[in-house]
């Protein structure tokens, strides 16, 4: 039977931070865990808006689907799920989407990292101004096609009665 | 589908197999539940699930959602389209979850049933008795990719760094760590030849064959280790050696007992006995200030520091420990100080090194 208890991670990702996440905004460049490397693309974003806030690992609490064996080389389990939770929003996220505990790590931050931006900016946040701009894209296109459409419908009604006139006129002439 | 090839094997080691029809009873196999008809991947994962639970099968809901996926075609059962886990299966989808089934109400390892298994996103062919790699592994990775991203090298004519990985196994680490650097170069021995082999097909498949040389080696073998200082003085010794102890291995699960390597497992009285070797020879194979990084069992840090302590001759220092996601002691940074005094310990800071004292 398996007997799959959750294990969790220890300091630093445990370190419960009480300060809220307002207050870390400010500080963001300085709070930054060394695993995560922000380049400078990243902090600028790009021109029209700023890039996704990435997470601190001290907010973070990760958990594991681990058994009780000893793990290592003297334990073979194949289960790798990671439960990923942002202490200060509640938010949590679950990740069994690939075979590697490595990238499901990774993965879970990821989702996190949009679910989180959604949690405090609600509608400006990144991942509704892409849907948005998506829409509208969509949107554009549809009108676009729609007026190509009824050019093309105008020019073919236009030739049809210049050829039936063009035909009068003949039948006329006759 | 590749189960075929693993039925056979598993057939020639288990009971007989009579007749090909669904449900038939098999020799020394009661049939379960009646499978009522055609069933859905959801259904056919909850039938399965309660089959293993019954048999004392280990994780069995796992097992029976990575064997459901595989057959539908995706790698893990969260992955499939969600439009898969209401359909109903075919015949032919249903004949071989049944197949790969009851390998594992023989406690075959499910990444022996698939044939494969991922490694920090690489998909590796797996095949008994070679060494499946653990998921704590990837970690040592991680570490060995942090480490040389912070470390300027000196570029030489062939790039680097230039890495031996002793107990290659299925070529998981040298491979992750081939595909990540691209630069890089490896030596990946092993004293077992059906890792040569497997190692060799896995570089072949991910198209890593041009920088890895894969060679028969066994790192407990005196004076073995000439020939491999004409690849020129290593940047890095990484490895995943046996570290079990001796009075541990009849403690491990089935899975591993029936099928895996026990070679691959066994690390002698404290479980030091290839570390040993692979700290005595890594000085002759390394350059000045190069470093080795070995995944070990728990107990091992305060051992190794105090054996590194009475071979002062090595002229190596314990110069971190690493936690696996577990909270365990698992990985240890090695490093050579050269004729010239390598770095004090401090002078490099890696995320979450623990100081080992002494």
């Amino acid at each position: 039977m398996s007997a799959s208890g959750f294990l969790r991670f220890p300091a630093p990702l445990t370190r419960r931070c009480m300060v809220p996440w307002g207050l870390r905004l400010r500080e963001m460049p300085a709070l930054l865990s060394p695993g995560t490397a922000v380049t400078p693309a990243q902090m600028a974003g790009r021109k029209d808006r700023p890039a996704l806030l990435s997470l601190d690992e001290s907010e973070l609490e990760e958990q594991f689907v681990k058994g009780h064996g000893p793990g290592g080389q003297a334990t073979n389990k194949t289960s790798n799920c990671v439960v990923l939770k942002h202490i200060p929003s509640g938010l949590v996220v679950k990740c069994h989407q690939t075979r590697s505990v490595d990238q499901n790590r990774k993965l879970a931050r990821k989702i996190l990292q949009e679910k989180v931006d959604v949690f405090y900016n609600g509608e400006n946040s990144l991942v509704y101004k892409d849907k948005r701009e998506a829409e509208k894209k969509k949107q554009e296109r549809k009108k676009r096609a729609k007026e190509t459409l009824e050019k093309k419908k105008r020019l073919k009604e236009l030739w049809e009665s210049s050829k039936s006139v063009q035909g009068e006129r003949s039948a006329d002439s006759d | 589908m590749e189960c075929w090839g693993r039925m056979l094997r598993a057939f020639l080691s288990g009971p007989g197999r009579r007749g090909g029809a669904w449900g038939s009873a098999y020799s020394s196999w009661r049939p379960h539940r009646p499978v009522p008809g055609l069933l859905n991947a959801t259904e056919l994962v909850s039938h399965w699930t309660a089959i293993f639970e019954k048999e004392g099968i280990p994780e069995a809901q796992e097992s029976s959602e990575y064997i459901v996926a595989h057959v539908l075609g995706a790698k893990t059962f969260q992955s499939l389209r969600p439009v898969l886990w209401t359909q109903p299966l075919t015949p032919w989808q249903l004949q071989c979850i049944q197949e790969l089934s009851s390998c594992r109400l023989q406690r075959m390892p499910v990444q022996y049933i698939l044939g494969e298994w991922d490694f920090r996103g690489l998909s590796l062919k797996m095949a008994p008795p070679v060494f499946i790699p653990r998921p704590e592994t990837e970690e040592l990775v991680e570490w060995v990719l942090e480490e040389v991203a912070q470390r300027p090298r000196a570029v030489g004519a062939q790039g680097g760094p230039l890495i031996l990985e002793v107990g290659c196994g299925s070529g998981a680490i040298s491979l992750s760590l081939l595909s990540q650097l691209p630069q890089s170069q490896v030596i990946a021995v092993d004293k077992g030849e059906a890792s040569i082999c497997l190692t060799r097909e896995n570089a072949q498949r991910l198209r890593l064959q041009d920088r890895i040389w894969i060679v028969p080696f066994d790192v407990t073998l005196e004076g073995s280790w000439a020939h491999l200082l004409s690849w020129g003085p290593m940047d890095l010794v990484v490895s995943n050696p046996p570290y079990v102890f001796h009075q541990d291995m009849e403690q491990l699960a089935p899975e591993i007992l029936s099928y895996e390597d026990l070679a691959a497992l066994d690390g002698g009285e404290k479980g030091m006995d290839i570390i040993t070797h692979i700290l005595t020879l890594a000085p002759r194979l390394l350059k000045d200030s190069g470093s080795i990084f070995l995944e070990v069992d728990p107990r091992h840090p305060e051992l190794v520091g105090g054996w590194l302590q009475s071979r002062p001759d090595l002229s190596l220092d314990l110069v971190a420990v690493r936690k696996d996601f577990c909270g365990r002691p698992r990985f240890l940074h090695i490093r050579r100080s050269g004729p010239q005094h390598g770095c004090p310990a401090h002078a490099w800071p890696g995320p979450q090194p623990a100081r080992v004292p002494g």
